[in-house]
């Protein structure tokens, strides 16, 4: 069975906005981070189906989404770092008791 | 094919500025790695890379080719990427002068630090001239992680931490969103990820189009801390480091302005009164939103922080009047902005490292004590608000004639409006150093301690801060040679040409 362009498509902007609404609504900061890498994923899918749908001779679709999931690592490293030296600082990682500067 | 001949073809000879940046890096990493924490050299030997980097851009500047395009049409090193490597890696070069003494006297490793800010100028530079999105997005990411890493620097601190972390998730998001547009643009073109030729395969202005543009914008405008994106700068630049903030405020932000105008301008001519509409909104919210809010703050960080969201919306009036001298105007600003605000950072570090302090209200009467820390942020605060005859007066000037000539009368009477208020705003806190009776000092000011200059590091922010004062009195009066910089950089560059006479852009199209 051949699946269309469209079904990509959908499912990658379905999982954009999951995790957007992830983003806007987790208090836990491990939480937003999950959500931005559901985001990164979404971009990946769309990529992925272009690649393979319009630019099937030089994929530089696919080629694109191995240097978002590795700057996707490079970040989720540093978040989480980032995240740890809180949480020594603060013992929480509630991203509504981060409040010492107004938000 | 062999090293050399790919040496050739992919013209490498146009990075050799990232190219002395990076040698740098390692160089500073290395040395820190073998000679151990005691080493006193570190930002001797970053800053001598750093000028090594400015003296290969300015003998590009000097020898231009014909054909900028180097590395198969991934990086174009035409004379407006060069001004905008130039004023990122000055504002490397500065930012490392002034946060020697910071980080020695905060208790944190230098060696790591340099290194994080040399990786971030790297990403910049590379920002300012690439042409693909793949290139984009590396580079972007390069510098943005690494301004993340450096706004967390000062680890004990909780608030350090915490601005990191905001930065850290609404930075992420925000790229996100970016590449969101990125992979619509790359559907649209059929498979194109050079800009040049997505613009030449999206010729059609179609919803899908608006709808991309939208998306980029969206990422663009939150390194540009455009109002609505901006709610990360003030928390930002309070609880991060103050160089650190020095360097997010110019290096970083031209950065973006760099990516904005190559980005936009290419992609989106189709589009064009979409685009500038969508950016007349995100000016005038700056302009209002920045300069109003600012009077409100009472420490001078966060005021800092909301006049360059108002600095920021004056550019991109510049940028979206889409004329030569606006585009002139606006690489103009940027060039004294550098200036004047790494002046009035050094200012304030130097300031918080004798009384440990950022309220405003904590400088009255500093002219009692220390005159040459009070001119010299005067002078910055006053280019800032644009009081003639210093550097950021002529900046104005020159944008608002811009837009005058372009027939935006509405855009430039609001911003002559904000400039008045912005004017109030710095004005105060030169008030509240100088007009002061004794009596009226702050504590902070009573218990000023004796100037001296010879602690370790105190030297190299002393020469920041005069040569800043320096140039921001006479850049305006002699301005001559600015002008002529910025209006080769603007005529240098094909696709700014293209942009600002429309009939070209049919012919040079493949």
């Amino acid at each position: 069975m051949q699946v269309s362009l469209d079904a990509f498509l959908v499912i990658g902007a379905a999982l954009f906005c999951i995790g957007i609404y992830g983003l806007v609504t987790s208090r836990n900061a491990v939480r937003v981070l999950m959500s931005i890498e559901l985001m990164l994923n979404a971009v990946n899918l769309n990529f992925l189906a272009f690649s393979n749908y319009l630019d099937s001779a030089t994929i530089k679709g696919q080629v694109f989404s191995v240097f978002v999931i590795t700057v996707a690592a490079a970040e989720a490293a540093v978040g989480l770092a980032i995240v740890l030296s809180i949480y020594r600082s603060r013992d929480t990682v509630d991203m509504e008791e981060f409040n010492l500067l107004r938000w | 094919m062999n090293f050399l001949s790919a040496v050739a073809v992919l013209k490498t000879a146009t990075i050799v500025p990232e190219l002395i940046v990076i040698l740098t890096l390692v160089v500073v990493l290395i040395v820190d790695l073998v000679s151990g924490r005691s080493n006193r050299s570190l930002p001797t030997l970053t800053n001598l890379g750093l000028t090594a980097a400015l003296g290969a851009i300015v003998w590009q500047w000097l020898h231009p080719q014909t054909s900028t395009l180097a590395f198969l049409g991934t990086f174009d090193s035409d004379r407006l990427s060069l001004v905008f490597r130039g004023i990122i890696a000055f504002s490397a070069l500065l930012t490392s002068l002034i946060s020697e003494r910071y980080l020695l006297q905060a208790g944190v490793a230098l060696g790591e630090y340099l290194v994080i800010l040399l990786t971030a100028t790297v990403g910049g530079m590379f920002l300012a001239g690439a042409n693909e999105m793949v290139t984009i997005f590396v580079s972007l990411e390069t510098l943005s992680i690494a301004s993340y890493l450096l706004s967390g620097y000062t680890k004990r601190d909780p608030r350090s931490n915490e601005a990191a972390l905001k930065y850290l998730l609404i930075g992420a998001s925000s790229s996100a969103i970016f590449l969101y547009g990125m992979s619509l643009l790359y559907g649209l073109s059929a498979g194109e990820t050079n800009l040049l030729r997505i613009a030449a395969a999206i010729r059609h202005p179609e919803l899908a189009v608006v709808l991309a543009m939208v998306f980029i914008v969206a990422g663009i405008a939150f390194k540009l801390s455009a109002v609505p994106f901006h709610q990360w700068t003030p928390d930002v630049y309070e609880g991060s480091p103050t160089p650190v903030v020095a360097f997010l405020s110019v290096g970083s932000k031209a950065a973006g302005f760099a990516l904005a105008v190559r980005f936009l301008v290419t992609v989106f001519h189709t589009i064009e009164p979409e685009w500038h509409y969508v950016f007349v909104i995100l000016t005038i919210l700056s302009m209002v939103l920045g300069n109003v809010v600012a009077i409100a703050q009472t420490s001078m960080k966060r005021m800092l922080a909301y006049s360059s969201i108002g600095q920021a919306g004056f550019v991109m009036l510049a940028m979206i009047v889409d004329t030569e001298a606006g585009y002139a105007s606006m690489i103009f600003y940027l060039l004294v902005y550098l200036f004047m605000n790494m002046g009035a950072f050094a200012c304030v570090i130097l300031f918080a490292l004798r009384t440990g302090t950022d309220q405003i209200s904590a400088y009255s009467g500093l002219y009692q004590k220390d005159p040459l820390l009070t001119l010299c942020l005067s002078i910055c605060l006053l280019s800032l608000g644009g009081i003639p005859p210093l550097a950021g007066f002529f900046g104005k000037l020159y944008i608002f004639w811009a837009g005058w000539q372009a027939g935006a009368y509405g855009l430039v009477i609001l911003g002559l409006v904000m400039s008045v208020v912005s004017i109030y705003y710095y004005i105060r806190v030169v008030k509240q150093m100088v007009v002061k009776e004794p009596q009226e000092m702050s504590e902070a000011v009573m218990r000023y301690p004796q100037i001296s200059w010879v602690e370790p590091g105190m030297r190299p922010l002393q020469v920041a801060m005069v040569s800043t004062l320096v140039i921001t009195s006479i850049a305006g009066i002699a301005a001559n040679p600015l002008f002529g910089i910025v209006n080769d950089a603007v005529t240098g560059s094909r696709f700014l040409q293209a942009s600002v006479s429309p009939p070209v852009i049919v012919q040079s199209l493949p």
